[in-house]
């Protein structure tokens, strides 16, 4: 192994290490919070309504603003795919010389895709006024984070020359993720689950009304 | 006397306080799940009314965000900067207090346009629990809290009146019937449901009318469903105002409590009251618009609709729908009730609210705000070319009225069991 590839490989399981505990801290911090118990009798089914809030209830159809924005819809939809493509690429990336060639330029084009539009999300962020006011460092560190991760990705799905550089900025990302923004990949489950569970039980999530 | 610096201070103890006390697991998730997307933006009415940054559900959300992140995120207090955290002051909270109550009427709206779900409703309501607490409330909704509150412990003083006034009333539903033996019986042991009204005839007169005609054993509340304590989100003042309603029906032995067409006073009863007094409830709770479509199912009520032919819509209430789940008993009765129904667009899941829910109908200075807040309910409505527009909640119906003479719509309001009454045969 070279001293490149001894860093990076350092590095992304730091990066690891730290996001493991990161998120186990995260876990316990919210499972340690109150859940209130809804008491009354049901009207509809909780568990339906959490199957309702994973499937149709994301879907663009049953979802107005998913047909208004619907280009940040898709962007959306495509830079996290790439994301979650990018973390098996990761765990599988020791063995990159061994990938069948088509899996590799596929990876590439996706990637590439999930960069460019990631990057795109500062253009969106700073302008739209609204959103240039709420954001802050945090989220603009994010965002270049997970562009980076994407970039790199891309180029050592490309070239295994870059694979030092793409762990290196794989264990920056994870070491970070439970800290800031992104921790909202933990928190998007929590919450499908809560309004699955709230408005299931009342009857208001409904897969067809009469 | 304390100085004007101590109370800050207090007010701000207090505030970093419930903050602490009140974020559950469902609010943390709110706080934390949000990524600023503004995808939210067009989901709520007052933007749409009147588009303006405050009036995005996240910005809104983030107003609290900062101040919670600076108080318990690892990151906030540390560089504070870095996530936008911000020191909590006392112009912070009057800010937050005047934006929780007169810019958000908690409808959940919103919740379903995000991609994650987040529940910002939730977080307003903190910011509600906050000012109460810090004493920046509305005033008159505090006074309206207070008063149902005495009026619970004073039962007895206006008992004698109220009986006076129901048997007027009486007279009326015999001579809609043409029968002297219907009642409105009060306060009657071993009746099985106990109807729960709101102050005013309009909602005792047609809901005993049609309990009459369906030969319903039942009896009226002394009390009436609203629970302004509600919007104030003031938990242990909720609880004493619901209390009236439950003791008054554990009393009686009924076996069902029937809330009136009241939004919150259905949701408050129906959902949220069982948390308060530890579980189940001895009665089961319904809204009389699963009492009434259940008549018209069985065949109890017999409604002719060509007794209302004028063009005729009907808005979701937002307690009663999409915090409900009450979306198809209403418009079955109206179906049956009226010959010419058109539906809102859009509706149910994702009905605007009217623009006055959560208490701010009852703030006369909010009246602006609400008229404003409401123009989309009035494009609405217009669009439709109905002339009468049915609501199950008092709010709504009120400020239904108030947007068709502000922006001149020209048309009448109605309940659904008003509707029913007038399509009786």
């Amino acid at each position: 192994m070279s001293v490149f590839e001894i860093f990076g490989a350092a590095v992304a399981l730091a990066g690891a290490v730290i996001f493991a505990i990161g998120l186990i801290r995260l876990i316990l911090a919210t499972q340690h919070r109150p859940y209130q118990t809804e008491l009354a009798p049901t009207k509809g089914s909780p568990a339906q309504g959490v199957l309702y809030a994973f499937t149709l209830g994301m879907a663009p159809w049953a979802k107005e603003s998913a047909r208004r924005h619907w280009v940040a819809y898709i962007r959306g939809i495509i830079v996290h795919v790439s994301i979650f493509a990018a973390a098996a690429f990761l765990i599988a990336s020791p063995w990159l010389a061994q990938m069948p060639s088509p899996l590799r330029i596929s990876l590439v084009a996706l990637f590439t895709i999930g960069a460019v539009l990631g990057l795109a999300g500062f253009g969106i962020r700073l302008s739209d006024p609204t959103m240039r006011l709420l954001s802050t460092p945090d989220d603009y560190f994010s965002l270049a984070l997970v562009t980076l991760f994407l970039a790199s990705g891309a180029a050592s799905a490309a070239r295994i020359e870059f694979l030092p550089a793409f762990w290196a900025i794989s264990g920056i990302t994870m070491a970070y993720t439970p800290f800031g923004k992104m921790k909202h990949f933990l928190y998007f489950f929590y919450e499908r689950v809560f309004i699955g569970l709230f408005f299931g039980r009342r009857g208001v999530l409904v897969w067809r009304h009469e | 006397m304390n100085s004007t610096a101590e109370i800050e201070q207090s007010k701000l103890t207090t505030a970093r306080e419930m903050l602490g006390n009140l974020v559950d697991r469902r609010v943390l998730t709110a706080l934390d799940a949000c990524v600023r997307c503004g995808i939210c933006t067009e989901s709520c009415h007052y933007y749409q009314s009147n588009p303006r940054t405050e009036h995005t559900p996240y910005y809104r959300a983030e107003m609290l965000r900062r101040l919670y992140r600076r108080f318990f995120d690892p990151i906030g207090r540390v560089f504070p900067q870095w996530v936008g955290a911000k020191e909590a002051t006392d112009e912070m909270l009057s800010k937050l207090a005047e934006m929780a109550f007169s810019s958000c009427t908690l409808c959940q709206r919103c919740t379903f346009a995000c991609p994650f779900g987040v529940e910002t409703a939730e977080i307003m309501r903190i910011m509600r629990a906050i000012a109460t607490a810090t004493g920046n409330a509305p005033e008159m909704l505090v006074e309206l809290a207070n008063l149902a509150i005495d009026k619970g412990e004073n039962a007895e003083l206006f008992r004698d009146i109220y009986l006076d006034q129901v048997k007027e009333l009486e007279k009326e539903v015999q001579d809609c019937l043409g029968s002297s033996k219907a009642r409105i019986p009060v306060g009657e042991k071993g009746a099985r449901m106990l109807y729960v009204p709101l102050a005013g005839a309009h909602t005792i007169v047609p809901q005993a009318i049609l309990f009459n005609a369906a030969k319903e054993s039942w009896t009226l509340g002394l009390f009436e469903s609203s629970n302004y304590a509600v919007f104030l989100a003031d938990g242990a003042k909720s609880k004493r105002i619901a209390e009236r309603v439950t003791k008054e029906a554990e009393q009686l032995k009924a076996e069902e409590l029937i809330i009136t067409e009241c939004g919150h006073g259905y949701t408050t009863m129906r959902w949220e009251a069982p948390k308060w007094f530890g579980g189940h409830l001895p009665f089961r709770v319904r809204s009389i618009l699963e009492v009434l479509d259940e008549y018209v199912r069985e065949g109890r009520l017999h409604l002719d609709s060509s007794r209302n032919i004028e063009p005729t819509t009907y808005h979701d209430s937002c307690n009663l729908g999409r915090k409900g789940g009450i979306f198809e008993e209403p418009r079955r009765v109206i179906r049956a009730a009226a010959s010419d129904y058109r539906e809102l667009t859009p509706n149910r899941l994702d009905s605007y609210c009217c623009g006055a829910g959560s208490g701010l109908v009852a703030v006369p200075e909010w009246a602006d705000i609400r008229m404003q807040a409401g123009k989309l309910k009035a494009e609405q409505i217009q669009r439709t070319g109905a002339s009468l527009v049915i609501t199950s909640c008092d709010n709504c119906r009120q400020q239904i009225g108030d947007l068709s003479e502000h922006y001149g719509l020209n048309v009448e309001t109605s309940s659904v069991s008003e509707l029913a009454v007038k399509a009786l045969t």
